[in-house]
C-alpha cells in the first residue's frame, strides 16, 4: 500500500470539510439545507480563476470571489429560502427552491465561461510540486490546504461562541423563543447566507489547484460536502472537519486498494455505514425534545 | 394608578381562523394582572399578539404611549416587553450562563452593568447559581422555569408576561416562583400573569381578566373575582362547549 494516500486523502478530505462547514453556516440559523452550496462553490472558483488569469492577485481575487458570492447567496435567500421560511417554518419547500437557484447559476456560469476546465497556479510561495518526507509523497499547497482549513474550521467554531454566534444556535433550536429574546432571525440569516457564501467561495478557489475551476466542480463537491456534512452531524463543524477527512482517506483506500473506478463507491459505503450505526453522523446531537 | 399596556378591541387569528374577538384589556403599572380562563379561550394568543409573534387583524397595542401592534418581536422586546412563553422555551443545548447572555442580546446597557444583572438574578434564584456551566436542557422543570424567568429579567423588563410558569412544577417549586413574581412587582415590575391555577393566580394578582372562547367575559379587583361565580362559569361554560 502506498503511503501517498495519506496527504491525498487528507486534501481532498480538507476539501470536503470545507463544502461540509459551507452547508453547516446556512443551516444553523435556517435549517435550510443550500442545495446549491456545490454551485456557489463552484461560481467561486470560476470567478477567482478569471481574476487570476486577468492578473489580480492571489489575495485579490480570493476576495472579489467572497464578495461576489456572498451577494449571490444574499440574493438565493432573498428569493428562494426568506419567502418560504416565513410562511412557514416546517415547510420543506425550500429543497426546491434551492436547487432550482442552483440549476440557474449553473447555467447562466456554463453560458457565460463555457465548458473548459480553467488550470489555477497556488498562490507564491505555495506550489503542487511533489516531494517526499517520511516516505510519502506531498506538496507545499496539500499540506498548506490540511493545515489552513483545520484553523479556518476552529476560527468559524470560536465565532460560535460570541454573543451573535450564540444567538444563531438560538434561533436553529427555537425559532419562536429566539424572537421572544429580541433575536432576529432574518439578519442573523442574511448574515450567514452571505458569510456561508463567502466561504464557499474560498472553498473553489482552494480546490481549483488541485480540481481545476470548471463547471462540473459544483455537483461533485455538493456530493462529497454533503457526504461530510451527514457523517460528521449537520450543524457540527468539528464533526465536519473530522468527517471531510475520514471521506478523503477513504475514498484514496479504496482507489488504491481496489481500483480508482472504486473510489466513489467507497465513500458511500462508509456513509452507509456510519448513518446506519449512528444514524444523526459521529458527532451529531440529540434533537431537543420538548416535553 | 396609570396603564402601561393597554390593548383596544384587537382581533386575533391564525390564518382563516379567528381566536380573539374583540378584547380590550388595561394592566396598570406596579401591578400583577391575572388572565385567567380555560384551555384554548385564548391567553397565550393574547400575550403571542402582544409580543409580536401574531399580528392583529384589528385594534392596539399601546404600551407606555406607543402603539406597538404588528411590531416585530425585537421591536417589542426593545420597548421593554418580555414574554416568557409556555412550556419552558429555553436553548437546552446551551448552558445557564449562555442563556442569560442571550437574555442580553441586543440590550444596549454598560458593561459595568452586566455583572450587576446576573447577581440579581442569582439573588432570586439561587439554585441557578450553583448551576451555570450546566446545559439548561439537563435542569428539572423547576429550573428550567426559573431560567427561563431569569433570561427575561435579564432585561430588566418593564412588562413581563409569563404563560403558564406553573405548569408541570411541584406546589412547593410554583411557591417559590409565585413569591418571586411578588418580589419583582414591589420591585417596580409590571406582570401579565396567564395561569391555570385560577385560585393561585388570583391570590398574588392585584386586578384579573377572565377569558372564555376568545372573548373577555369579565374583569375586576383579583379579590372579588376570586369570590365571584364568573370564573367558575368560564371554565363551566367552555366544557359545555367541548
Amino acid at each position: 500500500m502506498d503511503l501517498d494516500i495519506i496527504p491525498n486523502g487528507l486534501a481532498a478530505g480538507s476539501l470536503y470539510a470545507l463544502i461540509a462547514v459551507g452547508f453547516n453556516i446556512l443551516y444553523r440559523p435556517t435549517n435550510v439545507f443550500n442545495f446549491a452550496q456545490g454551485d456557489l462553490v463552484m461560481l467561486g472558483a470560476m470567478i477567482g480563476a478569471s481574476a487570476m488569469a486577468a492578473g489580480a492577485p492571489w489575495v485579490i481575487a480570493l476576495a472579489a470571489a467572497a464578495v461576489f458570492v456572498g451577494l449571490i447567496a444574499l440574493l438565493e435567500n432573498a428569493v428562494a429560502v426568506a419567502p418560504v421560511v416565513r410562511r412557514s417554518s416546517v415547510s420543506h419547500a425550500w429543497i426546491i427552491s434551492t436547487l432550482a437557484y442552483s440549476l440557474i447559476i449553473d447555467n447562466l456560469v456554463g453560458h457565460a465561461w463555457g465548458p473548459d476546465p480553467i488550470r489555477v497556479d497556488p498562490p507564491a510561495p505555495l506550489s503542487t510540486t511533489t516531494f517526499t518526507v517520511a516516505g510519502m509523497r506531498t506538496s507545499s499547497y496539500q499540506i498548506a490546504l490540511i493545515v489552513g482549513t483545520a484553523l479556518m474550521i476552529l476560527l468559524i467554531e470560536r465565532f460560535y461562541r460570541t454573543r451573535s454566534g450564540k444567538a444563531v444556535m438560538a434561533v436553529a433550536e427555537d425559532r419562536d423563543a429566539a424572537l421572544l429574546r429580541g433575536i432576529d432571525p432574518g439578519r442573523l440569516s442574511r448574515w450567514s447566507f452571505f458569510l456561508g457564501g463567502g466561504f464557499a467561495a474560498v472553498a473553489g478557489l482552494l480546490a481549483s489547484p488541485v480540481l481545476y475551476a470548471s463547471t462540473q466542480l459544483g455537483p461533485a463537491l455538493l456530493i462529497k460536502g454533503f457526504e461530510a456534512a451527514a457523517i460528521g452531524g449537520v450543524g457540527n463543524n468539528r464533526g465536519a472537519l473530522v468527517a471531510g477527512w475520514i471521506l478523503g482517506l477513504a475514498e484514496a483506500l479504496g482507489g488504491s486498494l481496489l481500483s480508482p473506478g472504486y473510489q466513489q463507491a467507497s465513500t458511500f459505503v462508509l456513509l452507509l455505514v456510519i448513518l446506519l450505526i449512528q444514524p444523526r453522523g459521529l458527532f451529531g446531537q440529540p434533537e431537543a425534545r420538548n416535553v | 394608578m396609570t396603564a402601561l399596556l393597554q390593548v383596544e378591541a384587537i382581533d386575533v387569528g391564525y390564518g382563516h381562523v379567528g381566536v380573539l374577538e374583540n378584547v380590550s384589556l388595561t394592566v396598570d403599572q406596579g401591578s400583577i394582572v391575572a388572565l385567567v380562563g380555560s384551555n384554548g379561550a385564548g391567553k397565550s394568543t393574547l400575550l403571542r399578539a402582544i409580543s409580536g409573534l401574531l399580528r392583529p387583524r384589528r385594534g392596539r397595542i399601546v404600551f407606555a404611549g406607543t402603539d406597538l401592534a404588528g411590531a416585530p418581536p425585537n421591536r417589542v422586546v426593545d420597548a421593554g416587553i418580555l414574554h416568557v412563553a409556555e412550556g419552558r422555551r429555553l436553548f437546552r443545548q446551551q448552558s445557564v450562563d449562555d442563556n442569560l447572555e442571550l437574555g442580553l442580546y441586543g440590550a444596549r446597557i454598560a458593561r459595568s452593568n452586566v455583572a450587576a444583572r446576573y447577581a440579581r438574578v442569582f439573588e432570586l434564584f439561587p439554585v441557578l447559581a450553583e448551576r451555570r456551566r450546566s446545559r439548561a436542557g439537563v435542569l428539572s422543570g423547576g429550573q428550567q422555569q426559573m431560567l427561563a424567568i431569569a433570561q427575561a429579567l435579564m432585561r430588566e423588563p418593564r412588562l413581563l408576561m409569563l404563560d403558564e410558569p406553573s405548569l408541570g412544577l411541584a406546589p412547593i417549586i410554583v411557591d417559590q416562583v409565585l413569591e418571586v413574581l411578588l418580589r419583582l412587582r414591589d420591585g417596580g415590575t409590571t406582570i401579565l400573569l396567564v395561569e391555570q391555577m385560577v385560585e393561585r393566580a388570583l391570590e398574588i394578582a392585584d386586578f384579573g381578566f377572565v377569558l372564555q372562547n376568545g372573548r373577555l367575559i369579565g374583569q375586576g379587583p383579583a379579590a372579588e373575582l376570586a369570590r365571584s361565580d364568573i370564573v367558575t362559569s368560564a371554565y363551566v361554560g367552555a366544557k359545555q362547549h367541548n
